[in-house]
């Protein structure tokens, strides 16, 4: 479980999933070559869609989608370097979490399933409820016991669609580690999230999917750069929202200013500039501040932006 | 076959409330059988009274029942409820699982209707004479198998295999193929009729097939591998989506 793998690719190119006129992925194209992905988008963006393209579950419906140069779709020879965690909950409540992780392991026909099975199972430090049945376990520990199944034969390539749901903050942590440490031995991670916290902290890259297209795509920083300095509105409450009006107009980094219905609406193109200098602006022109509220901080609106930009 | 896949569908199985269900079916039959034979008659007319007992309640009733939630339970519950996937994300090929998954449905079948089948017709004290229960119980069998090929694929087919399964028991068997003789060839009831009247020595008024053996061989016999090649074919090519797309 510890040794280096080889470097494993994932070339999507071009790829395009349609379920009758409703299109889930549209020309999307990306390659992965080890290390940690993200792919970040809001519920029903085609994250999954995408994931099960890539796990060999669904059949792209244009492009191709190659794990190692084959094509996953209808080889299940591709899960001897694939491991997938679905994001559905389900599992065989009957099993013991032991006897689960071993019965991946005897289908992955590995030499020693019972010795295997006890090193993912450590891996994902589930070792003091392995042998309860998987019905009593708590959503995070079913997870737990999901990844430690998928890395029973140390697969090159992990897919875990939204593996941090249902998990505490230990748990979260503990399962961002272990990620880590797998993307550093040099295996493939994608995870899927639609939060953006959980894939900052631990994607090196990242794929944001918007409305079933690739929104943007490479360093989290630059991504999380670009979200930041997209234009921003805030709703301005002062003691003369009129006077601070005609002082923020004048300033390079404000793009709009509207007062409307007695509220002051002001469209900024530097969000750090703008929170940096409206209150010394505000104290010169001797109007005072009362509340400064972004109006469009939703994830949903911020995605829109990176699709239009 | 695959050891790891029978223990786990065999598991989940017999997990499910409809196996309890069909145990009850069965312990049925067999109750009728020793009421019979405490109250019943003897000579040709027990014996007319157990063909009837287990041609209308055995392979017209508890057969396809038993195949039918057992078939459909086998592989397209496990689709439906999401555990499939850790199956099928494992290098075995999909035609291992399929046999694999018909074998253990079939042979479920076979031990929750061949086996009542025959200890009902041993039970009436009539069954054992001119061969009639063992008759049944191997035509129960055969019956079972084919029954079980049609409701797996069905269940690969349609999320609603259940339902269409009834349909088929219920309209084409039960009433179309009463009306209209070239619906009993596509009958898996009357190819079963055929086997069993095959086999035993009983006089026409006690057992009489409206399908000659010949015919019922044949058309079970391509029933039997269309449906698993569909079944097949159907798994290779089944598509897995996530929860939210």
């Amino acid at each position: 479980m510890t040794g280096q793998v080889a470097a494993a690719g994932i070339a999507v190119d071009h790829v395009a999933r349609w379920y009758g006129n409703v299109v889930a992925i549209n020309d999307v194209s990306f390659t992965l070559n080890g290390g940690v992905t993200g792919l970040l988008g809001p519920n029903g963006a085609g994250k999954s869609t995408l994931l099960h393209m890539m796990s060999g579950f669904l059949r792209p419906s244009a492009g191709t989608v190659a794990i190692e140069g084959k094509a996953p779709w209808a080889d299940p020879e591709i899960y001897r370097r694939i491991g997938l965690v679905p994001e559905r909950e389900s599992a065989y409540t009957f099993l013991t979490g032991r006897e689960f992780v071993v019965a991946s392991a005897r289908l992955q026909k590995l030499p020693d399933p019972a010795a295997a099975a006890a090193r993912a199972i450590g891996l994902v430090e589930l070792e003091s409820a392995a042998d309860r049945a998987i019905g009593t376990y708590s959503k995070g520990m079913r997870q737990r016991v999901k990844v430690a199944a998928s890395l029973v034969h140390d697969p090159a390539i992990l897919l875990l669609d939204e593996p941090f749901n249902g998990m505490d903050p230990r748990q979260r942590l503990h399962m961002m580690e272990l990620l880590r440490r797998l993307g550093s031995e040099g295996r493939t991670i994608v995870f899927s999230s639609h939060i953006l916290e959980e894939v900052g902290r631990l994607a090196e890259q990242v794929l944001v999917i918007v409305a079933g297209r690739l929104a943007a795509s490479g360093d989290f920083r630059e991504i999380r750069r670009l979200m930041t300095d997209r234009p921003h509105t805030f709703t301005v409450r002062s003691s003369d929202d009129r006077r601070l009006a005609s002082v923020l107009v004048a300033q390079p980094t404000i793009a709009g200013v509207a007062l409307e219905d007695g509220m002051l609406t002001v469209r900024s193109n530097d969000f750090g500039a703008f929170s940096r200098t409206i209150s010394g602006l505000a104290r010169r022109a001797g109007v005072s501040l009362h509340e400064l509220l972004p109006t469009d901080e939703s994830l949903e609106s911020v995605f829109s932006y990176l699709v239009r930009r | 076959m695959n050891l790891t896949v029978a223990r786990l569908t065999l598991r989940q199985l017999l997990g499910r409330r409809r196996v309890l269900l069909l145990l009850l079916l069965a312990a049925l039959l067999l109750a009728v059988a020793v009421i019979y034979r405490l109250t019943g008659s003897e000579g040709q007319r027990a014996e007319i009274f157990t063909s009837r007992l287990l041609s209308d309640f055995g392979l017209a009733t508890l057969m396809p029942l038993v195949a039918l939630l057992l078939g459909t339970a086998t592989l397209g519950a496990e689709i439906e409820d999401g555990t499939a996937i850790y199956l099928l994300a494992k290098p075995i090929s999909r035609a291992t699982i399929l046999f694999t998954k018909l074998a253990i449905a079939a042979v479920g079948s076979v031990l929750l209707t061949a086996l009542p089948i025959f200890l009902a017709g041993a039970i009436t004290g009539a069954g054992l004479d001119n061969g009639i229960a063992l008759a049944f119980a191997v035509a129960a069998a055969v019956g079972s198998l084919i029954y079980c090929a049609i409701f797996v694929a069905l269940s690969l087919v349609t999320g609603r295999a259940l339902i269409f399964g009834l349909l088929y028991v219920l309209v084409w068997e039960g009433l179309l193929a009463g009306l209209f003789a070239g619906t009993r060839t596509f009958s898996v009831r009357q190819q079963s009729l055929a086997i069993a009247d095959a086999l035993t020595d009983a006089p026409a008024r006690v057992l009489t097939a409206q399908l000659d053996l010949t015919t019922a061989i044949v058309i079970g016999g391509v029933l039997l591998v269309g449906a698993t090649a569909l079944a097949i074919r159907r798994l290779r090519r089944l598509e897995i989506a996530g929860e939210t797309a």
